[in-house]
């Protein structure tokens, strides 16, 4: 069994499709620190641009919207996110027609699984992310999502704040998207110093009380809230940090 | 700036009002304004009581000319009383909105002075809002009854959706427990809009002009009057189908007033909750009220209403997976909306057995008494011992995957399903 180990990158992974395609133990992955067990070897995949072309021509040739689907899924924190789009990638060419919707095949659902964890915590990053503003007008957002979902998440807020200066972090990808009111710009960054604005702390002491005035006590249901903001997202937000 | 003080008193009054929905609006954010609107909704907390927020929901003002019997706020109640301006709620909007708090403002108010004069004073605040802040996201106004049509149009077109609370499910409890409001006071303002959005919608008004992009909602409290479900179903089915409301909210009754026209204990929340169900039922599966409950009636306690539907209509099942039409899978205990057009995609390229089923999340503990596939059948055999099976489910864990009612996941396929 041969794994074709990619930088994480999709052109990377493209290349791998292509290298692996006729290789039928062939696994495709990202990880890092593989345990490569007796039969198995290891075959680092470097991005070859041209490889990939082919391979992305050949699937909107039949599917152009899965494209799209696996740029989605290589953004899972899963670890098998390369094979179960490359597994897709199979069906479709072998198929030679779109598979999605196919739910009697498991490879489909894996598929359709992964992307719905990606897609839905970008939705509730589009709620949960908090920004507080510094003293220079701009506003800043640590976070720390399961998916890699920064620069996707970007240009919600950029349409919405048009003019306004913000930077998204994820700390710990160490990945920030910044806004300067025209452009968005991915950059890697490690950490953050911030000097808050003389009225950040007013605001937040504001909305902490809002939260605690909405709140009807005799209707408690906190299961549900857990399932609907789940605890691993409460670091970030200041209505469940009480000082 | 808006003081902490005034803050908690207009966010508790404003508390009770149900709705929390941002959804069904497409405002884009115009000439460097600030926001705009997601069509499905998002949801930006979730407080301990499992609700989300969304919206800013506050109260103009709580001082109330008015003495409704349930209402905290009312006249004779001895409570803190504030007010705000115009300017300081399009502050705290504003503020709250750029650090992504919430989606837009909920905003309501008591009837202070007479019912136009606060009127007035909310369109104004509203007015401002779009204006001067140029704030483009979501808003959602309450209307108040008797105020003039002309102030009402005003505001709808401004806002993304409006609201009147129809407060009790008969025009009688409506005459004991808030005697200042009547039937037509409510019912009026809401033709008006529903005859406005009809308008714009046949003469092809631009989006941006459209009244209420939104639609309307209302909210009835359940439990301090003496309604049946059925009676209260039936009101809902007609709100849905004659005003063409977008929502109907519950609020099961809590005594926060003492009072000797009301019952001194709560309503309970899974009465409130079997009403949703049936709304669901109403308006995304199919259903008419007539085959829920009786006009007398009150929903099962035992089932959830679907599953008493389907206990009563045994003789219709059990259908064929691989064959049944989209309406009927509907009708089947533990295939929601969303399994039900899953299967009808699947299965155009394979016949389902129960295995895939089991893959697709389709609940077949309880889904197995009413379906076949391929001929073959796993359920119960007779009615007591499929009613003894379907009791278990509900005792164990069913709770969870009901009150689910909303997830958030792509948009086109929550249209369809009813979770926006």
């Amino acid at each position: 069994m041969t794994f074709y180990v990619t930088d994480g990158g999709e052109e990377s992974f493209y290349t791998a499709v292509f290298e692996c395609y006729n290789d039928s133990g062939g696994i495709i992955t990202s990880k890092k620190d593989l345990q490569l067990e007796l039969d198995s070897s290891a075959r680092k995949v470097a991005p070859d641009t041209e490889k990939a072309m082919r391979v992305r021509k050949k699937i909107a040739q039949y599917d152009s919207a899965a494209l799209n689907d696996i740029m989605l899924a290589l953004r899972s924190c899963e670890e098998n996110r390369e094979q179960v789009a490359f597994e897709y990638i199979k069906l479709i060419i072998k198929h030679r027609r779109p598979v999605r919707g196919r739910s009697n095949i498991p490879a489909v659902l894996a598929m359709e699984d992964i992307l719905h964890r990606v897609t839905h915590e970008l939705h509730r990053f589009k709620g949960f992310l908090r920004f507080m503003e510094n003293d220079r007008g701009v506003l800043y957002a640590p976070y720390s999502p399961d998916n890699d979902i920064t620069d996707l998440l970007a240009p919600h807020f950029a349409e919405r704040l048009r003019n306004q200066k913000f930077v998204i972090h994820d700390v710990k990808r160490k990945i920030a998207a910044l806004y300067d009111g025209r452009e968005i710009v991915i950059c890697f960054a490690d950490g953050a110093d911030i000097y808050l604005s003389e009225y950040e702390q007013a605001f937040e002491e504001l909305w902490k009380l809002y939260y605690k005035s909405v709140n009807i006590e005799e209707r408690r249901h906190e299961r549900q809230m857990k399932g609907y903001m789940p605890v691993r997202y409460w670091k970030f937000l200041p209505e469940t940090n009480p000082d | 700036m808006l003081d902490a003080e005034r803050l908690e008193i207009l966010t508790e009054s404003a508390k009770y009002d149900v709705s929390c929905s941002s959804s069904g609006s497409k405002r884009v954010n115009r000439d460097g304004g600030i926001g705009n609107a997601s069509v499905g909704g998002i949801c930006h907390s979730f407080t301990p009581d499992g609700r989300c927020i969304s919206l800013l929901k506050l109260l103009l003002s709580n001082d109330c000319i008015y003495d409704c019997e349930y209402c905290p706020n009312r006249a004779s109640a001895d409570v803190r009383r504030a007010t705000v301006t115009p300017e300081e709620v399009c502050e705290l909007t504003i503020n709250f909105y750029k650090r992504n708090y919430i989606e837009g403002l909920f905003l309501s108010s008591a009837v202070f002075g007479n019912p136009n004069k606060t009127m007035e004073l909310l369109v104004r605040t509203v007015e401002l809002l779009r204006k001067e802040y140029n704030f483009n996201g979501y808003i959602h106004l309450k209307g108040i009854p008797y105020a003039d049509e002309a102030l009402c149009m005003r505001a709808a077109k401004l806002v993304d959706r409006m609201s009147y609370n129809i407060e009790l499910p008969s025009e009688k409890s409506l005459k004991l427990l808030a005697p200042q409001k009547t039937k037509e006071s409510l019912l009026a303002p809401m033709k008006t809009l529903r005859d406005a959005a009809i308008y714009d919608r046949e003469n092809r008004v631009k989006r941006a002009e459209r009244a209420i992009p939104a639609g309307q909602t209302t909210q009835m409290i359940i439990g301090a009057s003496p309604e049946s479900d059925g009676a209260i179903l039936k009101l809902t089915q007609a709100l849905y189908r004659q005003m063409g409301l977008k929502r109907v909210y519950y609020s099961s009754y809590i005594p926060v007033v003492k009072s000797t026209k009301l019952p001194d204990k709560a309503a309970g929340l899974l009465r409130e909750h079997r009403l949703y169900q049936a709304d669901w039922l109403l308006r995304f599966y199919g259903f008419d009220v007539e085959e829920l409950c009786g006009e007398g009636e009150n929903l099962s306690a035992e089932y959830d209403p679907k599953c008493a539907w389907a206990l009563k209509n045994l003789h219709l099942f059990p259908i064929e997976i691989n064959r049944a039409p989209l309406d009927m899978l509907l009708r089947v205990p533990g295939i929601g909306a969303r399994s039900a057009y899953r299967i009808m995609e699947a299965r155009k390229f394979a016949r389902l057995d129960f295995e895939n089923l089991k893959k697709m999340r389709i609940i077949l503990k309880r889904a197995k008494h009413f379906i076949t596939c391929n001929g073959k059948f796993y359920g119960a055999d007779g009615e007591s011992t499929i009613r003894a099976s379907l009791m278990l489910c509900e005792k164990n864990g069913g709770e969870n995957e009901q009150l689910s009612l909303f997830s958030t996941t792509d948009e086109g396929m929550r249209a369809l399903t009813g979770e926006l």
